[in-house]
């Protein structure tokens, strides 16, 4: 079973995604900011990363960076959650290492769709 | 003369315990509140967010049999959770909330006394996306208090009807508008179906209501309108406008754009106009506008030179070709005259060096993950 951290402060949302993809047959690791995501994936390595843009204490783009440079294996998607979908914003995002975006508002049904393709392309 | 004020004294200190306790009663009563609201709300929470997981497939029947004190208690969360769903998601939390009422009582509260009520019930038919409502959220783009306005014009950019084009933007037209950025949001969000009223608009006598067509006309893509767009270029007689204008024909990226910008950068124009011009020729991506652009250069203007070098940096190859070459011209020039390594270079190739180097920077490979 793949296991997905799930990185988002809206404790609805998060229940929300962590129930779609519970249901999708993955586990699912969620916490509500980037401190907490970074010490996640130093202890329970995921498989994908699905990570809120806009939090408190770090933004989703420098936890983005963070993971890239120290816990997260290079071949692990990082997903983004933005509410924010100009270029520049999506440029800032690969940047940083991201490898695909999930614009807010969203539908629960694609979401789980793009994380199971993103995981099939690893696998593969 | 010792008794009163000890009387005084006590009176006092009578005052401060009292006000004491009463704020630490109202603060364990608010506590106690909303431990029960949220108490209340857990279950109807959760049934919500696993229905709206669910895409609504099941257990609408559960939700609209919520008692109403814990619907009123779950009914903010939810709410919120509107303006972040869409698809299947959204049209199914919206269908629990028609069948629960939400948006018969948002819509008497529209014309309630009470302007957060008001706002309120604007905001809730904006999430809930009801085209039902929209002749009644137009009403409140008169509205006497300036935040309901602001919440009304979101909420109809929100729903997305283009009837309400016009209305707001006639609502600009008055002495104490909406800000013009949130304008032009809701003007965009009303779609390519706004594009007829948004163009006729163009002609209206304030120009802050033509910038702010011109820009919702741009962001949306309207290419049908860039004749139209090209007359106010050249014929407004407001500068801001036209500068808009410009702006808006090199966001519309279409061949026909070309040559009205090419004749809004003649040396008579204003430098401002003629600077947009510039950038807008980038912004179209045509690379027939390069010989026009390098040609710029060397202009009196330091912003249109400016402007223009930046705007061959965007063309690609073609641009990038003009300023390599505007860099050897200098260097020729430069050993002709046996200068040093270290010459001042002249304004046109400073332009193009700049230009060049943002070009090697923006090229630079960036570390996408997996």
């Amino acid at each position: 079973m793949s296991t997905i951290l799930l990185v988002e402060d809206d404790p609805d949302i998060r229940h929300l995604v962590s129930y779609k993809l519970t249901k999708g047959g993955l586990d699912v690791i969620g916490v509500g900011d980037g401190i907490a995501a970074l010490r996640a994936a130093r202890d329970h390595p995921p498989d994908l990363v699905l990570l809120d843009v806009r939090m408190p204490r770090m933004s989703g783009i420098e936890v983005c960076r963070e993971l890239r440079a120290g816990p997260l294996r290079a071949d692990v998607p990082i997903i983004l959650l933005t509410a924010r979908s100009l270029p520049q914003d999506l440029e800032q995002g690969y940047a940083a290492g991201a490898s695909d975006y999930i614009v807010k508002p969203f539908s629960p049904r694609e979401l789980l769709k793009r994380v199971e393709a993103a995981l099939a392309r690893v696998g593969s | 003369m010792l008794h009163l004020f000890t009387v005084v004294i006590e009176v006092l200190a009578g005052i401060v315990a009292v006000t004491a306790l009463g704020i630490v009663a109202v603060r364990v009563l608010r506590k106690r509140w909303q431990r029960r609201q949220a108490a209340l709300a857990a279950g109807p929470r959760r049934s919500l967010l696993a229905f709206v997981a669910d895409n609504g497939e099941e257990g609408s029947h559960d939700l609209v049999a919520i008692p109403d004190d814990a619907w009123r208690a779950a009914e903010p969360g939810a709410l919120a959770l509107l303006g972040k769903l869409r698809g299947e998601a959204h049209l199914a939390l919206v269908s629990v909330f028609l069948r629960r009422g939400t948006a018969r009582i948002a819509l008497a509260n529209l014309r309630s006394r009470s302007r957060v009520k008001r706002a309120r019930a604007a905001q809730v038919l904006g999430d809930l996306e009801l085209r039902q409502a929209v002749p009644e959220l137009c009403r409140l783009l008169t509205d006497r208090h300036a935040e309901v306005r602001v919440v009304a014009v979101r909420a109809l950019g929100r729903i997305g009807d283009p009837t309400a084009a016009w209305r707001i933007i006639a609502s600009l037209d008055r002495p104490d508008p909406v800000s013009s950025l949130l304008a032009t949001d809701a003007l965009v969000q009303l779609g390519t179906e706004a594009e007829v009223t948004l163009s006729a608009a163009l002609d209206h006598p304030q120009a802050r209501v033509r910038a702010v067509c011109l820009d919702a006309l741009g962001l949306l893509g309207a290419a049908g309108s860039v004749h139209r767009v090209a007359r106010v270029l050249r014929d407004d007689a407001n500068l801001d406008v036209r500068v808009a204008a410009a702006v808006n024909l090199g966001r519309l990226g279409t061949r026909t754009a070309c040559e009205p910008l090419a004749l809004a950068l003649q040396p008579a124009r204003p430098a401002a106009l003629r600077a947009a011009a510039a950038r807008a020729l980038g912004e179209l991506g045509a690379p027939a506008a390069v010989p026009t652009l390098a040609g710029l250069l060397d202009d009196d203007e330091f912003q249109v030179a400016h402007e223009a070098a930046h705007a061959l940096r965007r063309l690609g190859s073609a641009g990038t070709a003009a300023l390599l070459a505007a860099v050897e011209i200098e260097a020729e020039r430069a050993a002709r005259a046996g200068a040093g390594a270290h010459a001042r270079p002249s304004a046109p190739a400073s332009h193009a060096m700049e230009a060049l180097a943002l070009a090697r920077v923006s090229a630079e490979p960036v570390g996408i993950g997996a």
